[in-house]
């Protein structure tokens, strides 16, 4: 589904290269986990697979479903199906969510050729996924992501994927910023769309969330370059040990 | 925070009364008779052994201020300015143009050792815990001795009067000067073109980092007598140079006027630091007194990537119209100002900066700290400009204003004007009293209220005075202090 | 700022000054009023006459040089059958001005109203003929032209469910009006001012409003500009705010050619509150200064002010924003934003928010940027799949639209928001 290809990417403005020759591959159905150390690189593969131009990739390709996606935009990629679940939701005042959360909807659909959804369906849908999430109807009726908590706004991500159906998703770092129950609630709803044709990368720093979304591979991400894979097993020899070990290997 | 005890000390010694820098020097003095026509632009051109094309721009200029009317914009209040009741050229008697220490009358070397201005290289070399600086010290119109003029001349900076350089290196003062502030710009620098007496000279060659701190110190002793220095700085390609400029006058009832000219030049990745500690007798506390500062300084960052940082606190003057400005020619280029107007007593300040955008990815900062006190008026006033050209410019300002006092006043005047859609501008300004909170914690620890007071001033203008060189910013607290002495209760 | 100093030459009048002198002659025996009335009309055209139309070298016209920018005066049409439209919000009270003259049939329950003209013709209007100071061109030519109007007096806690429209409309010429509105202690009301255009033909719309809020009203006053885009429109509101009142006003552009909204409001009553928001749709090649000049005269007031300006095409915009905290007004709370999206390379903007104060115990602000759109708001709309323009789209709605939110008042919201939509979808 993804394949990652010897990927080099810099920032745009300061030439500073982040991402250096870095191979990644994940199959339908598979969760993928990216584990790392901070400044290593896991924002950034997040921010380059949904297409931000603040990044410029200078070697390498990134194939979706065999097709280069480096030349679309955030909005053709994400109507392909390729869903960023941010470690920061920004706050964007003035615009409704419900009204922003249809027209999202709507503009996939169109983009992939489907018909619009009606009023009536649209709201029906956000309910029903609401609910799950246990995300109040009030906060709906909020500018999108204006004075949500840190807690609500990991929530109103997992909601926006639960809705948009991607195929391929990146969560990054959707634990941080959680306590317990919403972790549960959070890792609940990445589980109920777990399904053979979508691939779901959780980017994380710990292993705690990964005893709640259990991942297929396990990659860890350091100075832009996925230094081991493995499987489960690997997350909990990091929790053990710690990157050092690991780090010193590769070098 | 030994700054703020010492503050405090020195705000119990002396009296709002008791300007410190009040006192007068007797000494014989050389003046043009009073006023103000072509017979004295000559008097002065001739005194001073100027080329021809020195005097001619000057009488250009002088016929130009003829039909020019003062600015009325600014907020500042003040009878009207008789312009023939004033000398225009004053020097020191014993003067012959400036030379060595040992020639420099007596008198003078004690001003400047009351003053605490540093003019015996030998001492200061003597001094191992003291960083260097090269004075050029200013006497009413002249120049009356520059120190480190050999050494620096070894990196091959020039740093002389610019009455010296008008004589030694004509071309490049032909060249620069006028360039940034053109002899017709306004009419306290038109005034100024045409009159000009004494100031520095900066020349910094391409590649060269200058080895030391470069320093004016202004001192207007004369009675009636106008001060118009004209300062020229140039640092070529690549060139570094950090300059710093000093004021005092003595205390006396009548106004004096001061009419300055400073105008930069920055080419290529080169850097201008300028900062000013102006400390000119304020008044007294009637109001009586003090000096006209009208100031026109410009920097220009002529050549890519360049940078030119204005400092200023000001702390004395009367009345300050002043507005250190930036041109952001060169593409890359960046400007700031960071300023500290304390205003007490009758003073009134209008003072603020100009950042013109031109040139593409050029950016520029403001922070101005505005701190008025007693019947004070203080006025920030600035322009941000961009250009329809000026590509991704972007400009971020901060001003804020504390007033100590129900009697004075705090104005912010800024004028923003974008002409380019992938601009970035940012304006913030705030006013308000010292917060009774801050007080009353600071004062519950057992600190007298006056200090508190000074200690939280301190913080207020932090951002600023870390910009100033090291020994400028203990100078500067300093000053703050005393200059808002009586302010409380 | 301007720093330079050149000798003002006293030179010959404009085209357009020449055209308001003699426009004055000629209309001069048909304009309403007695005569106090008519030697107050002479005086301040004397006034402009010597004056001259203000350039930008009068600081409070810094950013419109109306010397220059007005360059004709339009011909005085006659007056022509103009429909009064439906109103903005539904169930308002229309009070309509068409082609300068009040409506004859105009009444609303529990109100009075009164033709301006009325009030001209008996003398007791001359007292507010006035210019504020020196600099103040649109009282002088509305003073020395205003035919009709109308004056209101809404009685003390009288509480009016539908909002009253006053409706302005022409169809090109020279428009002069009038609004003297008085609201009684403890009143409430909504007051919708829209001037508009009902043909392409210039026009010179001067328009003058002066409220009074007795202690305790609580009043919101919208004022929608869309004139046409060959028109003049000189607008000034003069508000006095009493003891405790209440003021939202909310002031629309969105239209005109060269517009000058002057808010000059004095905030004469402890407790006081008010409330300024902006909208200014920016297109075309039109001129737009919104300038304001705010009093906090007594002790103990609040204000907020934010102003929300998107620019296009090769349209211009200021807004010039005095806050004046006199001596003694102690306990002044005085925050201003001015935050405009520059959206074209041939648009251009200019801010001077500006703080004047004179008492120490206060908290006042202002904050002025200049941006375009934030890319992170616009890369996370992106990465949920919304198109760049429509998110952009989305993105200017938004920045304007949430001033509009505040009015709480739904119907009005879905109104003005109706305005904006489309507005941006004839510009974006």
């Amino acid at each position: 589904m993804l394949e990652i290809k010897n990927l080099h990417a810099r920032i745009a403005e300061d030439g500073t290269e982040i991402i250096r020759g870095l191979n990644l591959t994940v199959k339908p159905g598979e969760i993928a986990a990216i584990m790392g150390p901070n400044g290593s690189g896991k924002s950034t593969l997040s921010y380059i697979l949904s297409g931000r131009e603040d990044y410029e990739v200078t070697e390498g390709d990134i194939l979706y479903n065999g097709e280069s996606i480096l030349e679309l935009d955030p909005a053709e990629r994400a109507a392909k199906g390729i869903f960023l679940a941010f470690q920061y939701p920004v706050e964007i005042p003035g615009v409704a969510t419900m009204q922003f959360l249809k027209v999202a909807m709507n503009e996939q659909r169109k983009a992939r050729g489907e018909a619009e959804l009606t009023t009536p369906d649209f709201i029906r849908r956000v309910k029903d996924a609401a609910e799950k999430l246990k995300i109040d109807q009030a906060m709906l009726r909020r500018p999108l992501n204006v004075g949500f908590s840190g807690g609500e706004k990991k929530r109103a991500e997992i909601l926006q994927m639960a809705l948009l159906e991607p195929k391929l998703c990146v969560l990054d770092e959707t634990d941080s910023g959680l306590d317990i129950d919403a972790l549960k609630i959070v890792a609940d709803g990445v589980n109920a769309l777990k399904s053979p044709d979508r691939a779901v990368i959780v980017i994380t720093h710990y292993q705690r969330l990964l005893d709640y979304i259990v991942p297929d591979s396990v990659h860890v991400l350091y100075k832009g370059q996925i230094i081991r894979s493995g499987d489960k097993a690997l997350a909990l020899e990091l929790e053990e040990n710690g990157y050092a070990d690991i780090i010193e290997e590769a070098a | 925070m030994p700054a703020v005890q010492e503050t405090v000390d020195q705000v119990r010694r002396i009296d709002i009364d008791q300007y410190k820098y009040g006192f007068e020097t007797v000494i014989e003095v050389d003046k043009a008779p009073k006023g103000l026509s072509e017979e004295i632009i000559r008097f002065i051109s001739a005194k001073k052994q100027e080329p021809d094309w020195m005097l001619e721009w000057r009488l250009d200029a002088y016929r130009r201020w003829l039909t020019m009317e003062e600015p009325t914009w600014a907020r500042v209040d003040y009878p009207k300015i008789d312009f023939n009741d004033l000398y225009y050229y004053a020097a020191p008697k014993k003067f012959g143009g400036p030379k060595s220490l040992d020639e420099v009358d007596p008198e003078l070397l004690k001003t400047y050792e009351k003053l605490g201005i540093p003019l015996k290289e030998q001492e200061i070399l003597a001094g191992v815990e003291k960083p260097r600086v090269a004075v050029d010290a200013v006497f009413d119109s002249v120049s009356v001795v520059t120190t480190f003029k050999e050494e620096l001349k070894k990196a091959g900076v020039i740093f002389m009067s610019i009455s010296e350089a008008i004589r030694e290196h004509p071309d490049l003062v032909r060249k620069y000067l006028g360039s940034v502030v053109p002899a017709s710009d306004n009419f306290y620098a038109t005034l100024n073109s045409a009159v000009f007496t004494d100031g520095s000279f900066v020349f910094v060659p391409k590649g060269v980092r200058c080895p030391m701190e470069l320093s004016t110190y202004f001192r207007i002793n004369e009675k009636n007598t106008g001060q118009f220095e004209r300062t020229l700085i140039i640092a070529e390609e690549g060139a570094y140079v950090s300059y710093l400029e000093g004021c005092t006058a003595p205390q006396r009832d009548e106004n004096q006027l001061h009419a300055a000219v400073v105008e930069l030049v920055a080419l290529d990745d080169a850097e201008i630091k300028y900062s000013t500690v102006q400390n000119w007798f304020p008044g007294d506390a009637e109001g009586k007194g003090g000096i006209y500062n009208f100031v026109t300084k410009r920097g220009d960052c002529r050549g890519a990537r360049s940078k030119i940082s204005w400092t200023q606190v000001e702390t004395g003057s009367a009345i300050t119209w002043k507005y250190p400005s930036c041109i952001l020619r060169g593409d890359d280029s960046r400007g700031e100002f960071y300023s500290i107007a304390v205003s007490n007593g009758h003073q009134q300040i209008d003072s603020g900066t100009k950042m013109i955008h031109l040139g593409k990815n050029t950016s520029s900062r403001i922070i101005s700290k505005g701190i008025s006190a007693g019947k004070s008026n203080n006025t920030y006033r600035g322009q941000v400009s961009i250009h329809r050209r000026a590509e991704n410019a972007r400009n971020f300002t901060n001003c804020d204003s504390l007033l100590i006092g129900d009697k004075c006043g705090a104005h912010t005047v800024p004028y923003i004007d974008v002409k380019n859609a992938s601009a970035q501008v940012e304006h913030e300004a705030t006013t308000s009293k010292i917060s009774d909170d801050q007080k009353f914690y600071v004062m519950q620890r057992g600190i007298p209220e006056e200090e508190a007071i000074a200690l939280i001033v301190n913080g207020f203008v932090k951002d600023v005075i870390q910009e100033l060189p090291m020994e400028f910013a203990v100078e500067a607290q300093k000053l703050i202090g005393i200059s808002l002495e009586g302010s409380v209760g | 700022m301007n720093m330079q100093t050149t000798n003002q030459p006293i030179g010959r009048m404009t085209v357009a000054e020449t055209a308001l002198v003699e426009a004055f002659g000629a209309q001069f025996g048909e304009l309403p009023g007695n005569g106090a009335v008519a030697g107050t009309r002479d005086r301040l055209l004397d006034d402009l006459k010597k004056a001259g139309l203000p350039t930008r070298r009068i600081e409070a016209w810094h950013y419109t040089d109306l010397k220059t920018l007005l360059r004709t005066v339009p011909e005085a049409a006659p007056v022509s059958a103009i429909d009064p439209l439906a109103p903005l919000v539904e169930g308002s009270v229309v009070l309509s001005v068409l082609q300068g003259d009040a409506d004859d049939g105009a009444s609303a329950d529990g109100i009075e109203i009164a033709h301006f003209k009325d009030k001209l013709a008996d003398g007791s209007a001359v007292a507010g003929l006035t210019a504020l100071d020196r600099d103040d061109a649109i009282g002088r030519i509305n003073g020395s032209f205003v035919r009709d109007g109308f004056a209101i007096s809404v009685p003390a806690n009288a509480e009016l469910e539908e909002p009253i429209e006053l409706q302005v409309l022409h169809a090109g010429g020279q428009i002069h009006t009038r609004f003297p509105v008085s609201f009684g202690a403890a009143s409430k009301a909504t007051i919708i001012e829209r001037h508009r255009s009902v043909t392409d033909d210039a026009a010179l719309v001067s328009s003058i409003s002066d409220i009074v809020l007795e202690d305790g009203a609580e009043i919101t006053w919208i004022i929608l500009q869309s004139q046409g885009a060959a028109d003049t429109h000189l607008g000034q509101i003069r508000v006095k705010l009493g003891t405790n009142a209440k003021l939202k006003l909310f002031v629309v552009n969105a239209g005109g050619k060269l517009v000058r909204q002057e808010l000059r409001i004095d905030v004469e009553g402890e407790g006081a509150d008010l409330t300024l928001r902006g909208v200014n749709l920016l297109g075309g090649e039109g001129h737009t200064d919104v300038t304001l000049v705010l009093g906090h005269n007594v002790p103990h007031t609040n204000s907020t002010e934010i102003i929300r300006s998107v620019v296009f095409d090769r349209a211009s915009g200021a807004f010039q924003g005095m806050i004046r905290v006199a001596p003694d007004a102690q306990k002044t709370d005085a925050k201003m934003a001015c935050n405009t999206l520059l959206l074209s390379d041939n648009g251009e903007f200019s801010a001077k928010p500006e703080l004047e104060i004179f008492a120490d115990d206060v908290v006042c602000g202002h904050g002025a940027t200049v941006a375009d759109i934030d890319r992170n708001h616009l890369f996370y709309m992106m990465a949920r799949g919304v198109p760049e323009n429509k998110a952009r789209a989305m993105l200017v709605h938004a920045f304007v639209a949430e001033i509009v939110e505040e009015l709480e008042d739904e119907k009005l919201v879905e109104a003005l928001e109706g305005v904006i939509s489309a507005w941006l979808e004839r510009h974006a």
